[in-house]
């Protein structure tokens, strides 16, 4: 085929859909749940019954089996409106559930996908640990034989959904003697015996999605929710790719949000008479923002197209993700340093962009880890 | 031969010395949360520093100072933002103000306001911002009139800070026949209205919108000359602005502080952080900036004690400082990674703290402009024709 940028037909529909239904559901939510430091959890349900979450989950776990695209429309248009609520519903149908979509068992599929994919079942995946964070391999919660099971025993924290969920998908180690061997996921249910979240976590932005530490002591968990037994890494590193796709898509959300904050800005207000807009120097920065916005858009969705035609690797992955969550911080920087004190006020929406926006360069690999990614992907 | 001394004497060392021992014993972190959630001012920590004398070191002696230079207080600004820019910010902010009646106001308004403010029994503030994107210069000036008895101020100011806790607001005015004038306004029954404002930083520092009403200003508390305006109001921007810049200074030295502690304590992949190159580097980054934005700190504040400060020298310290307080507190942040990003580490409320001032340091193009203005002179459009 030859050279298109153009979206498909279904694709611009859906983008219009997602639009109206995020606009309609999603922004009436935004200042209440920012301010309580919460997730909407109803919108689950909503997003579920209008085949909104697990976008690439199959029609036959009842999932709206869309492609990855789609689910960066999805995911830019509701960052657009609010990064915290985008944030939890991107980790629900992506960590939490990628996992088992992709390197799952039928059995395990039935069992949580449809659940997930209606928003019934809110997921949460957990790696992180207080003592591994880049360091992936160095996680120390222990998985050890129990009968026809495993038992978990280890904390994890800054886990997206983690006092809300009802699953979460768990990585430990069965060889905690040897760095990075022995991976595997688990996949926990809530109120299973030895699980407990420990608390909620208080942060610098992101505020109305949910952060917690969870504790696992000896949580016996039944050989068929274990995936990639051992190779763990192998479902991590796939989950992981398609992950840092999304966090192009949600650098591109904020972005676009920041550029439109700024253009109404610099269209409503004056200085010494002369409306901002007319000063070169806004101007500049403007079409700056906008240059970004483009670029990170044009980025985010060929690594999308790439991954939907099984071609993407983790080079691709990491260069859209290391350059969209950095080149968005300067948009938003931007936004909020034009509107001086004003930028700072907490009814204004640009120093909520700044502050969520912040987070992108840290999780699923920091910016520095992948520069090495992609140096090793390079060959170096 | 006289070579440039870039030391400090051993004075000044000693008071940067005595205000960061202070700072470390009175800026507690718990404390620091806790004002910081509820967005409330120091009260106690602030009545502290005023016994201490660290409020007003560089007003007159006779007037309740220490006879001190500004550079001096830069000194002590900094050593305080350093501990913690939160509560510097808010300690060096009751005396807002002050910079006009220092040099404009008579024996008497000297003699009744600045001795109280060191003293911590007046609160003394500016309420200069019109709108989102006013900017120093002339379109400050509230509109005001005059009649037998004095000024009648009506109108309304966004953004000031500390307009909750204020007892008075300096308050620059524009009345037909005096032209620019700078008025004191006293809190009192009529007024003003204040509403508080919720912001992301500098939260030990409340703000407000302040509502005017219709208040009578009495002549006695004009300060200055009639059509002064202007000058007041550069003035203030001027000396403020170097306290502005020895905070963020502070700031940014804190927050490298911060993360060099971390990097020499968390372990990731079985090292320090402090053994990987990408770390290292961006500390020595940190680094190289801070020394950048000390010296173009120094240098403002010490030609400003020299009576020849240019608005150019001044303009490219807030740029500098600007744009370097937020980048080192930025990769501050980013060593800690996830844990930067949560409330828990003092890390989180310097990076907000940090934006605050960036807003006050102004943006990038307003200190170009001032800059190109000493380079070139003003553009065409800008001077007025006769």
């Amino acid at each position: 085929m030859a050279l298109s940028f153009e979206l498909s037909d279904e694709q611009i529909t859906f983008q219009h859909r997602v639009r109206t239904i995020a606009k309609k559901e999603v922004t009436p939510l935004v200042e209440e749940y920012e301010r309580k430091e919460a997730f909407p959890s109803q919108l689950f349900r909503i997003l579920g019954e209008e085949g909104l979450l697990c976008l690439r989950c199959p029609r036959e776990y009842n999932g709206p089996g869309l492609d990855k695209v789609s689910e960066c429309i999805f995911v830019e248009e509701i960052n657009r409106v609010c990064a915290g609520i985008g944030s939890s519903i991107m980790v629900h149908g992506g960590l939490a559930t990628d996992p088992v979509l992709l390197c799952g068992s039928e059995e395990l599929k039935r069992r949580y996908l449809p659940f997930a994919a209606r928003g019934e079942k809110i997921g949460a995946f957990a790696m992180t640990e207080p003592n591994a964070g880049s360091d992936v391999g160095g996680i120390q919660t222990t998985a050890s034989r129990k009968g026809e099971g495993f038992l978990l025993s280890g904390t994890k924290t800054f886990i997206t959904n983690g006092t809300i969920c009802d699953f979460v998908t768990v990585a430990a180690t069965t060889d905690p003697g040897r760095r990075g061997e022995g991976m595997t996921l688990f996949v926990v249910d809530r109120g299973s015996p030895g699980f407990s979240v420990t608390r909620k976590l208080k942060k610098l932005g992101n505020l109305s999605s949910d952060t917690g530490e969870l504790s696992f002591h000896d949580c016996y968990v039944p050989q068929e929710h274990v995936i990639g037994a051992g190779k763990g890494g192998e479902v991590l590193d796939q989950t992981l790719k398609s992950g840092r796709i999304t966090y192009g898509a949600r650098s591109t959300g904020i972005g676009q949000a920041a550029l439109d904050a700024t253009f109404s800005f610099v269209t409503q207000w004056k200085r010494q008479g002369v409306p901002l807009g007319r000063s070169q120097a806004v101007r500049c920065a403007v079409a700056e923002m906008a240059v970004v916005v483009e670029t990170m858009r044009t980025m985010t969705y060929r690594g999308a197209w790439l991954y939907d035609q099984g071609r993407a690797s983790m080079k691709d992955a990491s260069v859209v993700k290391l350059f969209c969550t950095e080149s968005v911080q300067q948009i938003v920087e931007k936004a909020v340093a034009l509107q001086k004190r004003a930028g700072l006020v907490k009814e204004n929406p640009v120093q909520r962009f700044l502050r969520d926006a912040r987070l992108l360069k840290i999780p699923e690999g920091t910016s520095e880890i992948q520069h090495l990614i992609i140096a090793k992907e390079l060959g170096l | 031969m006289r070579v440039m001394d870039f030391t400090l004497s051993d004075k000044q060392k000693n008071l940067q010395w005595a205000a960061g021992e202070f700072a470390k014993g009175e800026f507690l972190p718990d404390l620091a949360t806790e004002l910081d959630q509820a967005g409330r001012f120091p009260e106690s920590v602030w009545k502290k520093a005023c016994q201490l004398g660290f409020i007003g070191i560089h007003y007159p002696r006779e007037f309740g100072g220490a006879g001190l230079g500004i550079f001096e207080t830069v000194l002590v600004t900094e050593a305080l933002s350093r501990v913690d820019a939160g509560f510097a910010n808010a300690l060096a902010s009751l005396d807002a103000g002050s910079e006009v009646i220092l040099k404009f106001g008579t024996r008497e308004q000297k003699e009744k306001i600045l001795p109280r403010l060191t003293k911590g029994d007046l609160r003394l503030t500016v309420a200069a911002c019109e709108a989102e994107a006013e900017s120093a210069g002339s379109s400050d000036a509230l509109e005001t009139q005059k009649d037998a008895r004095g000024y009648v101020l009506h109108g309304t100011r966004r953004l000031v800070p500390n307009a909750p806790l204020a007892d008075r607001f300096v308050v620059p005015c524009y009345e037909p026949g005096d032209g620019r004038i700078t008025l004191m306004v006293e809190k009192g029954q009529e007024g003003p209205k204040v509403h508080s404002v919720e912001k992301m930083g500098l939260r030990l520092t409340p703000s407000g919108d302040i509502d005017l009403g219709k208040i009578r200003v009495s002549p006695g508390n004009r300060v200055g000359q009639a059509g002064e305006g202007g000058l007041h109001l550069d003035h203030y921007h001027q000396e403020r602005g170097l306290r502005n810049i020895a905070q963020g200074l502070g700031a940014a030295q804190g927050a490298y502080d911060r993360a060099v502690q971390y990097a020499r304590q968390r372990e990731q992949f079985g090292s320090r952080l402090s053994q990987f190159q990408i770390i290292r580097h961006k500390l020595a980054e940190m680094r190289a900036g801070l020394d950048v934005i000390r010296f173009v700190t120094y240098k403002a504040a010490a030609d400003y004690d020299r009576e020849r400060l240019t608005r150019a020298v001044l303009a490219i310290a807030r740029m500098e400082v600007r744009k370097i307080l937020v980048r080192i507190v930025d990769e501050a942040l980013q060593i800690f990674g996830g844990y930067g990003y949560m409330s828990d580490q003092a890390i989180e409320r310097c990076y907000r703290d940090a934006w605050a001032l960036a807003a006050e340091l102004g943006t990038e193009e307003e200190q170009k402009d001032v800059i190109a203005d000493e380079i070139l002179g003003p553009p065409n459009h800008l001077i007025p024709k006769k």
